[in-house]
């Protein structure tokens, strides 16, 4: 996500669902480059589409991200359980 | 969960060691209980760095001499707060223009016990990991093993 419109479109999202045109409001770049950055998103997996009737509203991947979360949730036990010992042990050795 | 909440990890260990060793050990001492399994490195690691003081460098070395980034301090109170930019996307790739917190507080209970309260916030901004969410059903071992597959890494994180 290097691209800071890409980022901006990024940020709106995660305040709530929108379609495209509420998307590109206040944004500096044409409609057609929005659809470019949401498109990138999309296939990055950092946003997916809602179809709701003929309106595509764009939100985000909340499947996706509860994923990733999950992995780092755990990633993170291991390393805290791996710091407590060893502070513990550092803790002693300075006894 | 709202967004908020899906964004954010929090965990809670209790240490029995002072408050200036819980932070010491977390920060300047990651090296020691860092899981060596986890990097995002093209050789296996052999050192996690993390230099001390405000914008000081969050990174490992590896057995080639190459080193690989993770982000940097942005908070550094001795001994009560640490505050690191971790700048690792869900395709395990380092990225600049990421921001996602790990803020840690030390609140010390006792002269040998200190409560260590671990955020790590904005996970949204991390992604998913292109190719590998579509084999989320196999498992997260299958997953890891994507990881290394398509960066051609030996790291798992």
């Amino acid at each position: 996500m290097g691209d800071p419109t890409r980022r901006m479109i990024f940020e709106k999202l995660r305040d709530r669902p929108l379609a495209v045109v509420h998307i590109a409001e206040g944004l500096q770049v044409s409609r057609p480059a929005v659809s470019q950055h949401l498109k990138v998103l999309r296939e990055a997996k950092l946003i997916s589409i809602n179809q709701q009737g003929t309106k595509n509203i764009y939100q985000i991947n909340q499947e996706g991200i509860l994923a990733m979360r999950n992995y780092l949730d755990k990633f993170w036990d291991t390393a805290l359980a791996a710091f407590k010992l060893a502070a513990e042990q550092t803790e002693k050795e300075n006894e | 969960m709202n967004n908020v909440e899906i964004a954010t990890i929090k965990k809670e260990v209790i240490v029995e060691a002072s408050q200036a060793t819980a932070f010491k050990v977390f920060s300047e001492k990651m090296d020691l209980w860092w899981p060596r399994t986890h990097h995002i490195g093209k050789a296996p690691m052999t050192e996690m760095v993390v230099e001390p003081g405000l914008n000081g460098r969050w990174y490992t070395r590896h057995e080639d001499g190459s080193e690989a980034d993770i982000g940097y301090v942005l908070n550094w109170d001795p001994n009560s707060f640490l505050g690191l930019a971790w700048q690792i996307n869900g395709e395990f790739q380092f990225d600049p223009e990421l921001m996602t917190e790990v803020e840690v507080n030390f609140i010390a209970d006792g002269p040998k016990r200190t409560t260590v309260k671990f955020e790590h916030r904005n996970l949204d901004r991390l992604g998913t990991g292109g190719k590998t969410f579509e084999s989320m059903d196999e498992g997260w071992g299958m997953i890891i093993d994507l990881y290394k597959n398509i960066a051609g890494q030996a790291a798992t994180l």
